[in-house]
Parts: structure tokens; sequence; C-alpha cells
């Protein structure tokens, strides 16, 4: 029996569909069978962030409304053959979806995979209580911004109110030099605000966006930092203890000589 | 002695007449701050112009307070008769500090004593608590989230976001926390807010409350001192509570 996580923010573009599918691939890298699930319906984007919009024929609210298996309207990742996705209807709207339904779909998953990530669209009504249904644990995205704080802080306390007790944060795009300079709110301040605890933090990387239009979550390449901070993040779910990635700008080419000669930096 | 300014819209922007409904009938409190005028015209819009309405039907007991205000004769015999101009209004008292606001004012400490309440937790943005009496907050009070007491509100935490105490009109209740950064506070129906976001963290707890200028914000330890000035609750003086300490200053308001 596997674990349903909903991935949720109350904003909308912090990163939410980002995140599902780069930590999803990470937990498939490591051998983990894991299902990514897009509750936005009319607002599908989860299969083109995986590049797989290609291969759809059925979706969610077919499921749902008993037109299709479950089976068929999973889609195998054309990277692992333990990674599948349930996409979400792009023509119906919010109430195709009924959150009764959606548990028991998110419980027959759960006996074929390890993960479930639920997709969760923008928003705290309909949408949101649907994506919420089935899950056992959850993750709230947030950017280090006041609005983006403020909404991860009232969908928390909605969590909290719901059978999710303990939701993780996880803070998306944060950008270490605008940090540094104090425009921008800086981890602390936001896990004082929101109290609850860190599963990560990524690093803002153009190439995150280059990947998402590819359609090859950015965690496939290591060589980017928000790859890195990625896979700590699966690591971490599954219980290996790994410190926060240190996020300081590397030094230039000058500031790496400074070193060398033994200047302060 | 006041720490920090908060800035206000003002207890005597209140309306220059309150009408209460109590089970001897309706009180109408007039404004002893605002000019007179301004009490007679508000009255005779509200008991002859477009809420004229709201005030038809049986027979009801009137009772009029009001205040401090030294109405002349002919002061007083205008405002009465707006009055007596209502066929259904059975004039029951008329005066300064009638029997009828004392008791509007009376009911309140009894109950706000015996009802107080520790809530635990954080008060996330968009949750929004209201309490019957006291209340102590053990969490922080995030921005967006909102509090509200008839009594009292004390943040063992960061307070950044919204505390209304005295919800009722108990222009005695005060606001405290641990850290005092609100969004807004409100006392009775004082507005207040922090003027910049704070940017230093006090050392001190500290608290809101209602002074005769507006609203001033103190260290904790004068919250005692305050109150035992306080004359009696039960029966009490309405303005009693406001004697603020020696040295105090209260806030400016801006107007």
């Amino acid at each position: 029996m596997g674990t349903a996580v909903v991935i949720t923010s109350g904003k909308g573009g912090v990163g939410k569909t980002t995140s599902t599918a780069n930590i999803g691939t990470a937990l498939a890298l490591m051998g983990k069978r894991v299902c990514l699930v897009d509750t936005d319906i009319g607002l599908r984007n989860l299969d083109v962030v995986m590049g797989l919009e290609n291969r759809i024929i059925y979706d969610i609210v077919d499921v749902a409304n008993g037109e299709c298996r479950l089976e068929q309207a999973l889609i195998r990742d054309k990277r692992f053959d333990h990674l599948a996705v349930l996409p979400a209807s792009q023509t119906k709207d919010k109430s195709a979806l009924q959150p009764d339904r959606v548990r028991e779909m998110v419980m027959r998953l759960k006996e074929q995979f390890d993960f479930v990530f639920i997709d969760c669209p923008a928003g705290i009504e309909h949408g949101f209580k649907v994506a919420i249904a089935g899950a056992d644990e959850a993750i709230v995205v947030t950017t280090p911004e006041t609005a983006s704080v403020r909404d991860a802080d009232r969908v928390i306390g909605l969590l909290e109110a719901s059978h999710l007790k303990s939701p993780k944060l996880v803070i998306n795009r944060i950008r270490p030099k605008m940090v540094k300079q104090g425009d921008m709110l800086d981890i602390d301040e936001v896990v004082q605000v929101l109290a609850i605890d860190l599963l990560g933090v990524i690093p803002d990387e153009e190439a995150v966006i280059k990947n998402n239009i590819k359609g090859e979550p950015i965690v496939m390449h290591p060589d980017h930092r928000a790859a890195i901070a990625y896979r700590h993040i699966a690591r971490r779910i599954l219980g290996d203890s790994v410190p926060l990635m240190v996020l300081d700008e590397e030094p230039g080419l000058w500031g790496r000589m400074k070193r060398l000669i033994g200047g302060r930096r | 002695m006041a720490v920090k300014m908060i800035v206000e819209g003002k207890s005597d922007a209140r309306l220059p007449v309150a009408v209460k409904g109590t089970r001897e009938g309706l009180v109408f409190l007039l404004n002893e701050r605002c000019p007179y005028e301004d009490v007679r015209r508000c009255l005779e819009e509200l008991l002859t112009g477009d809420s004229a309405g709201l005030f038809e039907g049986p027979q009801v007991s009137v009772a009029v307070d009001y205040g401090d205000r030294q109405l002349t004769p002919e002061q007083a015999r205008e405002l009465l008769m707006v009055f007596l101009a209502r066929e259904n209004f059975l004039l029951r008292e008329w005066g300064g500090n009638t029997a009828a606001r004392q008791a509007l004012h009376g009911q309140r400490p009894s109950v706000r004593a015996m009802r107080q309440v520790i809530h635990k937790g954080t008060v996330r943005a968009g949750q929004d608590l209201y309490f019957e009496g006291d209340v102590v907050v053990v969490g922080d009070v995030n921005p967006g989230g909102q509090v509200t007491a008839a009594g009292d509100i004390y943040v063992f935490g960061r307070l950044r976001g919204l505390a209304h105490a005295g919800v009722h009109g108990d222009e005695t209740a005060i606001v405290a926390a641990a850290e005092f950064s609100p969004t807004q506070v409100r006392i009775a129906n004082v507005v207040g807010w922090t003027p910049s976001p704070a940017g230093k963290m006090s050392t001190f707890m500290e608290f809101a409350y209602l002074t005769e200028d507006g609203m001033a914000v103190d260290k904790m330890q004068y919250a005692g001192a305050l109150r035992s000035k306080e004359p009696l609750r039960a029966g009490g003086d309405r303005d009693g509570g406001q004697s603020v300490r020696e040295g105090d200053e209260p806030w400016a308001p801006p107007l």
C-alpha cells in the first residue's frame, strides 16, 4: 500500500505542477513506483510538463464517470516504466469531479504504486477539496513573497482543519542574491510564519522553465542545483536526513582567485 | 511613556446617536462629544428619514441618555419633540446618566469575568476566531488572521494579524502581545494600525488600550496600573476607565 501526497499552495503559479513533476520523477529515479495525478480539471498541464501530452486518450473525468477503466487512462512515462501520469480533462470544469470518486480512485492507485502525487488546482474551493480528499500527506509549495506566504498560511489552516494534520513545506524559487540584499523574504522568515516542517528549498533557475517547455523535468539533469534540491526532497520523503543546500551564489572567477590568495571574500 | 505610535480613526468619529435594544426597550445614546447640531440632525434623520420605518410597530418604551452634555432648555425641548413626534414611543427615561445606560454597561463585566478562554495554536490567514469573553492565544496570530473578543485579547506569541477587543463596545478592553506588530488593532469602535511595518522586535510585551484621545501602546507592566485606576466595573461610570497614567502621552489622532 503506497502513500498519497497532495501538492498544494493556494496561490497560482508558485510551482505546484513543476514540483509534482520533479518530486515524482526524482522518486521514480530512485526506483519507486510513482503515479502523478492531475486534478486541475480544465487547465491541465502536468502532462505538458512531463512531455506526455500526445499520448492522452482518456482522462481522470472519464475514469470518474466510468467511461474507461483506471488502467486505460494511466499514461506510462517515456523515461521510466514505473512512473505514470493520470491526466486531467481539458474540456470539463472542476465540478466534474467529486471528492468520493477521487478518494476511491486514489485508494486503487495506492495498491499499485508506492507514491501517488496529487497536483492540486490553485484556489481553495471545490477543486482543492477534491484534490485533498484522497491524500494521506500534504506538501505546501510557496515562494518567498508575502502574497504567496499568506495564501500558504490560509491553505495550511484549511489542511489542519481537514484530515491532513501535518503538512510539509517546500519553498520554491528562492534567489539567494535577493535574499541577501533584503529584497526577498528569507527562509527563516517564511518558516517562522508558517510554522510547519520544511521539506526543501528550491533555488530559482531559468533551466527549470526551459525544461518544462521541453517536457522533461529538470530533475533529470543533476548539473542544475534545482535538480539536486528536488532529489534531496525525494530523499527526505523516503526518510533520509539530508541537510539543506547552501544556497549562496557560487563565487565567480575573481572570488575564487581571492580565496586562493587568501584574501577575504 | 507611550512607546509606539498608532494612528487611528477616532472615537469622536462615532455616530452622534447610537441606538441599543434591551429587554426593556430602546436606549438612545446621544454622543456627548459631537456638536449639538449634529446630534439633532442625526436624530431627526433617524426617526423621520429613510430609516424611520425601522422604528414603526407596536408601542415601545424608550430611554434617552445624553451623557455629560449641558443642554439648554430650548435644545432639550427640541430633542424631546423629535421623540414625542413618534406615536409608538413611550418615553420612559430622560437624563444624563440614566439607569438604562448603566444597565447597558453594567452587564458586561460579569459576562466578561466569567468567560475566559485559552486558545492553543496558531491563528492562520483566513481564520477568524470569536470569543465571548477574554482570550489568551498561545501561539502566533499571522497576517490575515483575526481574533475578536468581547473582552481582552492576550497573545503569547507574535501578533501580526488583526485583533479586535471589546467588540461590543467595551472601551476598557486591551490587546496585548509578546511581539506586538499587528496589521490592525481595534478596541470597541476605535481602529488603530502600526504606521510602518515593525522592523525590530521589541523585547517587551506590549499592549494597546484606549485613552481619551485615542489608542495608545505601552509596556505590559503598566496594564495593571491602568486597570487598578478603573472604578468598580459593576454599575461603573463609562468614562472612568480612561484615566491615563501620569506622564503617558496618548496617541495624537491626525485628523
